[in-house]
């Protein structure tokens, strides 16, 4: 019998009431609260995942809808699989606009309310973002947990490197990680010795290689400080050739697709060049993964087309009672009614914008204040040229190699690090290419016949795009807020989202432009770059132009700390307000160097739910007279 | 419609001088049928049979240069052929200028649309420039790490 069949899945909302039986309720099924339910249920506890999006592609039925979706959508943008629910909306980027001064944009999911523009995303559906990401799963630097001790920037983590390190690993064989541990040792990243990751890397692509011919070797100096380049292959969470030598020489099992019946895909990654917005044959990690483990137990239930709407709260002792929850029946119709769900502990996994935009939903400003404060995303600024020669371009993962060298340095003491992704996927990012050059071509190159497929040849197979990852720090007045005026259909307020680009984070896209530049020169590479004035990312600093993209790496929003005053959580993401609630994700980070965050924030799911565990063996055990 | 039709084989001949790509791959991406439906739902027969029989009327010696002179540049068939090259490159349907639609005709079905999740995977866009549709019809795993097949320079009918 399948993982799917063994568990009837969706709960009939009429047995959750007075329950009371369930040992923790997670809100979200992302890659946090996937993590957690299933160490949870693997030590015997009974969980419940609330979801707010329908369980479409729990079955590989629904994951191939979401594939039919996107093909037949004509803008084909980055939640193109996801039809629209208004019960529980997304972010979508094509609905964005340059605002004027003190102008607030409420048209979208999130209410843009300045001065920049985000347009950052993610996905309310089973399985959350990670059915959308990139699964580039670099760690963090050592450095990364120490940027106000080491360079006066920033916070201290309450945790450094080193407590996370096994967390890494369990996150790595979690996710199904492709990297050579001999890649992946700089700035100080260390491995415990004989570690391998669970499969071997994935090659890189012959546009790295083409890269790479020219700059390996090279050096940049910065602040007197020399740095030398070369193009490293990134770790990705999508399965490439198993490592015999792993876990001991016990190997590792690729997971591959999810679905009820054997069916042959899901194994090695086939290079569609689509990792975002979807993997068409689940090569690629996401959290439904780790979700078909967790009802393979029979002690997890799903609780679907369920948005929580209310964390409720003793007054006097602080502790969670319960979780006002709306049920709707139908995604294009707002029809629903309101439950209560209540357990032992509760654990909100949404991400870094819905997390604290239910808590203060809730009127839970945490006694720091800091709920929805901090919003970090990293800011990519693109640079894109054509290549002298022809080098394959758009064939592979969406990027399989990259510059990291700087992505630490004395250097942070004045501007952000970057990491620099070589984009398999040409301009497309940039320009819409390759259609905008066969729009272009004909239009305005009257190009037609042979003169135009030699045309198209010469302009898409020799384009580059490196995409700059640049570091944003903590800064209270990023944030995210609710306002009554703004309501979704269910009557839940929609999170408003204020941000600025900080000078620090400006400086160090300065600096990547002028990168950008050197690397070209190298390669002989013609710049096409271009920064549109009416783009709605578009900022200047010091007189420069630049178009300012979102990274999807939301993080900051309930911080992690050493008390209450200064943080919302504490190193396990237990609330210090609420002893029975854990906000867990990338919300708890401190910083988010230039690491992509899932990888910490699924190493962190591994470290909370070891506390999870511990905290319910104290509330049941044995009261000692 | 079938294949013996004499109609889709002019169709599908213009269409090669246009994409720059034989008639045998143009038919190989199985949407020859469907484009011509398309242009058929949005355009007046009269405006098809006219490009159609100019077209069968050039000579087949420097049959580029005739089509360029003949149909490119024509005011009123000359926006259609070239949306006729986006639809095989792209899968889409492009809206024409609108000064063109004041001239001859803004038609209901005239706007921008993508054909079928097949026809964006058949655009010649992809194959032509040695890549793939961006999600389909993978190369394989490591494929993308190896020296880029040489794309066909020239179309060779």
């Amino acid at each position: 019998m399948s993982i799917l069949d063994r568990r009837a899945i969706m709960v009939d909302p009429g047995v959750l009431k007075n329950s009371g039986h369930y040992d923790a309720i997670i809100v979200g099924s992302g890659v946090a609260g996937a993590i957690i339910a299933n160490e949870l249920a693997q030590a015997g506890k009974r969980v419940l995942i609330v979801e707010a999006a329908t369980e479409t592609d729990r079955s590989f039925k629904g994951y191939s809808s979401y594939l039919q979706h996107f093909y037949g959508q004509a803008d084909k943008d980055n939640q193109s699989p996801f039809p629209v629910n208004r019960n529980a909306d997304m972010p979508r980027s094509g609905q964005l606009r340059k605002l004027d001064p003190l102008e607030i944009n409420s048209t979208s999911y999130i209410v843009q309310s300045g001065p920049y523009v985000t347009d950052t995303v993610y996905t309310r559906a089973f399985g959350g973002t990670t059915i959308h990401w990139e699964a580039k799963t670099p760690r963090m630097l050592p450095q990364d947990f120490q940027m106000q001790t080491l360079f006066g920037q920033g916070k201290d983590w309450p945790i450094r490197y080193h407590d996370l390190e096994v967390d890494y690993e369990l996150a790595e064989r979690e996710i199904g990680v492709s990297a050579n541990v001999e890649d992946q040792q700089y700035l100080d990243i260390t491995f415990r010795s004989s570690y391998v990751y669970p499969m071997h890397g994935l090659p890189l692509s012959y546009l790295d290689q083409r890269v790479a011919a020219q700059i390996d070797g090279s050096e940049v100096e910065l602040y007197g400080e020399r740095y030398p380049l070369r193009v490293r292959p990134f770790p990705q969470g999508r399965n490439a050739i198993p490592n015999q030598k792993y876990d001991g020489g016990k190997g590792y099992q690729p997971v591959g697709a999810v679905a009820s019946h054997q069916i042959d895909v899901g194994g090695r990654c086939q290079g569609n060049t689509n990792c975002v917005p979807i993997c068409p044959v689940q090569a690629k990690y996401h959290a439904g993964k780790t979700l078909a483990k967790a009802f393979d137990t029979g002690r997890v239930d799903l609780l679907s087309q369920a948005v929580a709407s209310r964390v409720v709260i003793d007054s006097a002792s602080g502790r969670v009672t319960g979780i006002e929850t709306k049920l709707y029946h139908d995604p294009a119709s707002p029809d629903h009614h309101t439950i209560m769900i209540t357990g032992t502990l509760y654990v909100l996994a949404g991400n870094a914008i819905e997390t604290p935009r239910l808590m203060l939903a809730s009127g839970l400003r945490s006694s720091s204040g800091l709920m929805g404060c901090n919003l970090m995303d990293h800011a990519y600024l693109l640079n894109w040229a054509l290549m002298p020669q022809i080098c394959g371009t758009m064939r592979g993962t969406t990027c399989t190699g990259g510059i990291v060298e700087l992505r630490g340095g004395a250097f942070r003491r004045h501007q952000a690090t970057f990491s620099v992704d070589i984009h398999n996927d040409g301009w497309g990012w940039a320009t819409g290419s390759p259609a905008s050059d066969v729009v272009e071509l004909v239009d305005a190159g009257n190009k037609f016949g042979a003169d135009l497929r030699q045309a198209i040849i010469d302009r898409v197979s020799r384009q580059l795009l490196l995409a700059f990852m640049i570091e944003v720090l903590p800064s209270e007045s990023n944030r995210v807020s609710v306002n009554p005026s703004y309501t979704d259909l269910l009557g839940n307020m929609r999170p408003v989202v204020s941000f600025t680009v900080p000078d620090y984070t400006l400086r160090g896209a300065a600096y990547a432009r002028q990168f950008a530049k050197t690397v070209f020169a190298r390669l002989g590479a013609e710049d096409h770059t271009k920064y549109d004035p009416s783009d709605y990312g578009f900022v200047t600093y010091e007189g420069e132009p630049f178009a300012i993209r979102g990274g999807n790496h939301l993080a900051g929003t309930h911080v992690m700390g050493t008390d209450k005053a200064t943080s919302v959580v504490d190193t396990n993401q237990r609330c210090w307000d609420h002893d029975n609630l854990y906000l867990v994700g990338a919300g708890s980070m401190p910083t988010i160097g230039t690491a992509n965050v899932t990888l910490t924030l699924a190493a962190m799911a591994f470290r909370s739910a070891r506390n999870m565990i511990m905290q319910l063996g104290r509330l049941h055990a044995p009261v000692q007279t | 419609m079938r294949i013996q039709d004499p109609r889709l084989h002019t169709f599908v001949a213009l269409s090669s001088v246009l994409t720059g790509v034989e008639t045998v791959q143009l038919f190989g991406t199985g949407q020859a049928e469907a484009y011509l439906v398309t242009l058929g739902k949005i355009l007046p027969v009269a405006l098809l049979d006219d490009l159609f029989k100019r077209f069968e009327a050039l000579p087949a010696e420097e049959i580029e240069a005739a089509v360029e002179h003949q149909v490119l540049d024509d005011t009123r068939l000359g926006c259609v052929a070239q949306n006729i090259i986006l639809m095989w490159y792209r899968g889409v349907w492009r809206r024409l200028p609108d000064d063109w639609r004041a001239s001859f005709g803004a038609f209901p079905e005239d706007e921008n649309h993508l054909i079928s999740g097949a026809a964006y995977q058949a655009g010649l866009q992809w194959e032509i420039a040695g890549a793939h549709p961006i999600g389909a019809r993978h190369q394989g795993y490591a494929s993308w790490s190896l020296v880029p097949t040489k794309p066909n320079r020239r179309n060779t009918a």
